[in-house]
């Protein structure tokens, strides 16, 4: 049996990501400043926005300290609940259900370095968003402060006991969870509640309005609000510990006793949850790889609704299997859950949206807005078509030899995949953009233009996702990550040129026309051409952006066929 | 040695392995055969330690699975039907990680790699990542990992799937010199002519209980003395229907 130590189980994890690394694959670049440049941008204006906080507050002496010190205790109180939950879903994944278990179950590891491992890697695979997002709010904090070196030591001292307390929590929920639901019923279950939580949060960070901090004359009622929030319970809380570590560190001060709170209650709660792995762990394991006995609807009403479509059979049956596919596997209609939230965020902004504070400038205004909500219909559109329309082809996966052994023309194939995208995705942002332009009361004629503007676009970026999913398929991949590769990234900065093109050539015209209803001043033809060449040459970029991309996605589908 | 006792598995109200009990001892090549469904995999399963039995004991060169798992696990060669490798690590490391699960000491690693990278033909293609490498070169990279720590008994599911002959020949060979060496292994297959010509005896399970076991001739004279283990196979797992089928054809 192996003598080595817990650590030598992660290594092929980071094998793996040298070797990664060393191979150079089509769109690294491209991804890695797309992304890279949209974390530092986040990074920054953490840091920023916690420097600028921590400055106000300073002016506030006694009182600012106050606020200060309770709200890093609400800091660390906030990523309590969410380390807990992400330590359930990522447990399940790393202790039951990931596929190298296979492998290492079947070797001679002891019991209790394999959970060492296991643990390790759950604790990292939880927590490393809270620490992305922790570790430029501590920066800004400690560079408003002046703060010593060990303040920044401390911190890193701090956040990961801090991690692993509610980690340990949320590992020993999935053991017992497993050990009562076999492990791919109860991930099914955690993905709808984490969903559902993850829903609500966002849900419930913007209700409450947290543009109100960034005025200094709601400070009073902030304090009052964290001051009721208090309860006999905080200080027994890692949150609090944390807090107040920090706290100390910032003042110039030490606090060992919170600092030991910390660590001897981490180091508790991975003993106790290795003990409890060491007892139920295996039982666990054996029901995970039971297979439950699926309960399968039929869904005989999608192919009633297929059936009365001016389909010809081969598309309605592609149509029918993508549905049926889609509405019977959890994780995908689960995601629909995170847009909903974003659905009730988009209309609440624009319901919440005060433009009558500017008598003189509000009905023009809203014009302007009815632009800024298609533009952002348009970027919402992008994003639902790349996690949903983009990954069409490729989830097809190792199944696509049935399409392409099959007389199916490639055509016939990816048309089928554009309107099974189009349908859905037009009344959904229909829906949206109706509902948003009436709640701002925007002009008759620009909630027309709107109405007709965004079917175009929906058109376009329906046919440039699946044209492009096509192009760039990744059958062997999960199609939830889709997104992240080269052909989603490609796909998301065309969207995003089209969409900001398209809102210059409609907006132009009807600014123009506004303008000249506004001061009652009549159009010069050259300029009504002019405004109609304009709304012209958008119509012909919407018709034409998807032509091109399915046709490219035609040619490369058949070439793969050579 | 493979001591399997009265071993039970049961998923929910299904009892998917039925007091099955078998013996392979030191240098014997044990067929282990059966229709689709019928619990091979399961036994298997729980003989390497994958699932934990509901009844039954599993003894691995005299260590009781249940009650010493790691030493039991340490005699032991696994190589499973749907087999799992990192697809971004090359040959070489694969084997190098599995050496180090199975405590193979770092001066000894290298040789023991290049050894079975030979064995196997993959030698020239140690530096390559595994995700480049075809069905059966991954089936072969997998059997170098199983025999790496020079197991005193091997359990196998389905060795020839995907081989081409040389390969399923190759396999043959190595499961052979392995045996004459001491090697106990349990090979299940569904390929009755493998099971025919390598099998020192052979077990045959239907609906999760064992209904014949012996050598290759006693579990023919079972069936009335058929010639082929095809038609032994068959008669006795219920399917003798499908071959006077292919007589009348």
């Amino acid at each position: 049996m192996t003598n080595a130590p817990f650590t030598f189980l992660l290594v092929p994890q980071l094998w793996s990501m040298r070797n990664r690394a060393r191979q150079r694959e089509r769109g690294d670049l491209l991804r890695a400043g797309v992304f890279g440049g949209i974390g530092l941008g986040v990074c920054g204006a953490l840091f920023i926005g916690a420097y600028w906080l921590t400055t106000k507050l300073a002016a506030f002496e006694e009182f600012g300290d106050y606020l200060l010190r309770l709200g890093l205790s609400w800091l660390f109180l906030t990523f309590l609940g969410f380390l807990a939950f992400s330590g359930v879903v990522a447990s399940l994944s790393t202790f039951f259900l990931s596929d190298d278990l296979r492998l290492l179950v079947a070797a001679p590891i002891p019991r209790g370095r394999l959970f060492l491992a296991r643990f390790t890697r759950t604790v990292g695979q939880a927590s490393w968003m809270v620490a992305m997002f922790l570790t430029p709010v501590l920066l800004g904090v400690g560079a408003a402060r002046c703060a010593p070196f060990t303040y920044y030591a401390a911190a890193v001292l701090t956040v990961v006991p801090f991690a692993t307390i509610p980690v340990a929590l949320g590992a020993g929920a999935t053991l017992l969870l497993v050990n009562v639901l076999p492990a791919r019923r109860a991930r099914d279950v955690l993905m709808l509640v984490s969903l559902l939580f993850a829903a609500a949060l966002v849900l419930i960070l913007r209700f409450i309005e947290p543009e109100r901090l960034l005025r200094v004359e709601s400070l009073p009622d902030i304090a009052d609000f964290f001051a009721n929030l208090q309860s006999p319970v905080m200080p027994l809380l890692p949150s609090f510990w944390a807090g107040e570590l920090l706290f100390a560190e910032l003042q110039g001060g030490r606090d060992p006793l919170h600092g030991a709170a910390l660590w001897t209650t981490a180091l508790a709660c991975t003993v106790l949850l290795g003990a409890a792995d060491r007892r139920w762990h295996f039982a666990g394991y054996s029901r995970s790889q039971e297979s439950a006995k699926a309960r399968v609807n039929q869904l005989r009403a999608i192919d009633a609704i297929a059936r009365a479509l001016p389909l010809s059979t081969v598309r309605r049956e592609l149509v029918v299997k993508d549905v049926k596919v889609f509405l019977r596997d959890v994780n995908q209609w689960l995601q629909l859950l995170p847009l909903c939230a974003l659905v009730l965020l988009y209309l609440y902004n624009f319901r919440t949206l005060d433009l009558e504070r500017i008598p003189y400038m509000s009905g023009f205004l809203k014009n302007v807005y009815a632009l800024v909500n298609l533009a952002m219909a348009g970027f919402v559109l992008a994003t639902v078509a790349v996690r949903f329309v983009f990954p069409a082809v490729s989830a097809e996966g190792a199944a696509f030899w049935i399409v392409r052994a099959s007389p199916v023309s490639l055509r016939d194939f990816l048309w089928s995949k554009f309107w099974t995208g189009l349908l859905p995705l037009l009344i959904f942002i229909e829906g949206l953009t109706i509902a948003a332009n009436e709640l701002m009361g925007i002009d008759p004629w620009l909630k027309a233009l709107a109405i007709v503007a965004i079917a175009f676009m929906t058109v376009a970026l329906v046919g440039l996702a699946v044209g492009l999913g096509a192009r760039y398929p990744r059958f062997g991949a999960d199609p939830t990550q889709a997104a992240g590769s080269y052909g989603g990234v490609s796909f998301m900065v065309l969207a995003v040129l089209y969409v900001i093109v398209m809102v210059a050539l409609l907006g132009w015209p009807s600014s123009m026309w506004l303008f000249s209803r506004l001061r009652g001043i009549r159009m010069s033809s050259v300029r009504e051409l002019l405004m109609i060449a304009s709304l012209a040459s958008a119509a012909a970029l919407s018709v034409a952006i998807p032509w091109m991309a399915m046709r490219s996605g035609v040619v490369a589908l058949d070439r793969m066929r050579r | 040695m493979i001591a399997v006792t009265n071993l039970v598995k049961q998923f929910g109200a299904v009892t998917a392995v039925d007091e099955v009990s078998l013996c392979v001892k030191p240098g014997e090549i044990h067929g282990f055969l059966g229709p689709n469904g019928a619990g091979k995999t399961t036994t298997i399963k729980m003989i390497a330690g994958l699932l934990q039995p509901t009844a039954g004991r599993v003894v691995v060169n005299g260590h009781d699975m249940a009650e010493e798992p790691e030493a039991a696990k340490s005699s032991l060669g696994f190589i499973p039907d749907r087999p799992y490798l990192y697809e971004k690590l090359t040959a070489a490391e694969f084997l190098r990680f599995h050496g180090g699960l199975y405590g193979i000491a770092d001066d000894d690693i290298d040789g023991r790699v290049r050894g079975m990278l030979d064995l196997f033909e993959l030698r020239r293609w140690e530096d390559e990542l595994v995700e480049s490498f075809s069905h059966g070169m991954k089936q072969r990279l997998v059997m170098s990992a199983a025999f790496l720590h020079r197991p005193k008994a091997v359990v196998v599911d389905e060795p020839m799937v995907g081989l081409d002959p040389r390969g399923a020949r190759l396999i043959k060979d190595v499961f052979r010199r392995m045996s004459e060496q001491g090697v106990a292994i349990l090979m299940s297959t569904h390929t009755l002519e493998v099971a025919d010509e390598m099998s020192h005896r052979v077990s045959i399970i239907n609906g999760g209980r064992l209904i014949a076991q012996g050598t290759v001739n006693e579990v023919r004279s079972l069936a009335g003395g058929q010639d082929h283990l095809t038609a032994v196979f068959l008669k006795l797992t219920g399917g003798a229907g499908l071959q006077e089928i292919d007589e009348v054809a």
